[in-house]
């Protein structure tokens, strides 16, 4: 499950949700970290496809790395060919403390060839020690894919198998440390070519980089602008529709084990952007 | 290996009736290589091939970390990774990837087989050579 991202969705839900929240779902939003993450439940899905627009792709990343550094206490890698200004307005209400920011790392590799280094380095001592990362962000994988889609395909699939078997081993790592651990975690960013070329955001199967990408992350996260009616009716708010769903090869292969899975969290989210920047959830 | 769930059922259930048929007779018997080609197709005598030569090496690294290096036809050298299914070579770019006719190339084909015969070459590494063929940055 897109564990993370759930508990952060849950954290900036807006108030009028939380009390809902509470009755709907047997958790309360206060032991989000707890009762989201089912720690030591290797059937957790662990890789998650953020897709849509880069920039609030990025302001959830950046969201998710500092809920993890701060409410779970764990470490985070971040991969992003630009530099970190600042943090998302949502956050400064609830400012995080320096010390759990500490336990992000953020990393700038400038090409395909810089990422896949970075990240194949991290099995090595100085990455895992005194405690390997359980959350690994990449922002915007097309800015490390080119132009030419045959190529890319192959180095789409390079770059997400190392991703996918580097948080496999770093999960047994981790579960070696500690039998209850939760798993190590992988969340990118990615948009599409094709998608940005029509509106209505159908398109995204047809891009033959997606259909590879696809192949090895578990969970999509799709975000889709909203431009209804009620949309336009929120007035300056910026409304976005939040999916989250399965994907194509590892959900027949996961079938099994999602059948024992405990009740699931919502598929659905509403995501409004005041002009301030400030990110507020609602379930769908 | 965890890769295997990313196989159709039947291929899970043909490697562990080649693992229990290897352990006990030390070959595989013809109506399972029947059933390998009918799965595979042509990829299946190829694998069969590199399995042969003893192609399929795991290399290991101090820090725990796994790969499998194979020894393609031509002798390149391709590294494959233990929990998904990607290959550098031509094929798997080609007819997994491009025209999604397979779920594999005859390289991760016969890393199956050496895992299931139990005949998989075994080689250490240093850690920094790990990552520099996991990234595909230096072969060995």
């Amino acid at each position: 499950m897109a564990d993370i991202l759930t508990s952060v969705f849950r954290t900036f839900m807006s108030q009028t949700d939380v009390n809902k929240d509470v009755t709907v779902v047997p958790h309360s939003d206060s032991s989000v970290s707890s009762s989201v993450l089912l720690p030591g439940d290797s059937s957790v899905s662990s890789s998650v496809l953020l897709l849509g627009d880069s920039s609030v792709s990025r302001s959830l990343l950046l969201l998710s790395a500092v809920m993890a550094a701060s409410e779970l206490g764990v470490r985070v890698v971040f991969f992003t060919q630009t530099q970190i200004q600042s943090l998302p307005v949502s956050l400064q209400k609830c400012v995080p403390s320096p010390e759990s920011l500490k336990k992000i790392k953020f990393s700038y590799p400038r090409t395909l060839g810089d990422l896949l280094q970075q990240v194949a380095g991290l099995h090595e001592s100085q990455n895992t020690s005194p405690t390997p990362p359980s959350l690994i962000i990449v922002d915007r994988l097309e800015g490390f894919l080119g132009g030419n889609h045959s190529e890319d395909q192959t180095s789409a699939a390079h770059l997400s198998a190392l991703l996918c078997d580097t948080s496999s081993f770093l999960t047994q790592i981790l579960k070696q440390r500690s039998p209850s651990s939760a798993p190590c975690r992988l969340i990118a960013s990615f948009r599409s070519d094709v998608d940005s070329e029509h509106t209505g955001g159908e398109s995204s199967a047809t891009d033959p980089i997606l259909d590879v990408l696809d192949r090895y992350f578990q969970m999509r996260c799709t975000l889709d602008r909203d431009r209804s009616y009620e949309a336009a009716a929120a007035g300056l708010k910026e409304l976005w529709n939040v999916y989250l769903s399965a994907t194509g090869i590892t959900e027949d292969a996961c079938t099994k084990e999602r059948e024992d899975r405990p009740a699931a969290a919502p598929k659905e989210w509403q995501l409004s952007i005041s002009p301030d920047g400030s990110m507020e959830f609602k379930m769908a | 290996m965890k890769m295997r769930s990313f196989l159709p059922a039947v291929a899970e259930q043909l490697f562990r009736d080649i693992q229990k048929a290897y352990q006990e007779t030390s070959q595989i018997p013809d109506d399972l290589l029947i059933a390998l080609k009918f799965v595979f197709g042509p990829c299946a005598l190829q694998a069969l091939d590199l399995v042969d030569q003893h192609s399929v090496t795991c290399l290991s690294s101090p820090s725990g970390r796994k790969a499998f290096q194979v020894i393609g036809g031509s002798g390149r050298l391709y590294t494959c990774f233990v929990s998904c299914h990607y290959c550098p070579c031509p094929a798997f770019a080609y007819t997994v990837l491009r025209r999604n006719e397979g779920p594999l190339c005859k390289h991760i084909l016969a890393v199956y087989l050496c895992q299931a015969m139990a005949v998989t070459q075994q080689e250490s590494v240093s850690d920094p050579q790990m990552s520099a063929l996991l990234s595909g940055t230096a072969p060995l």
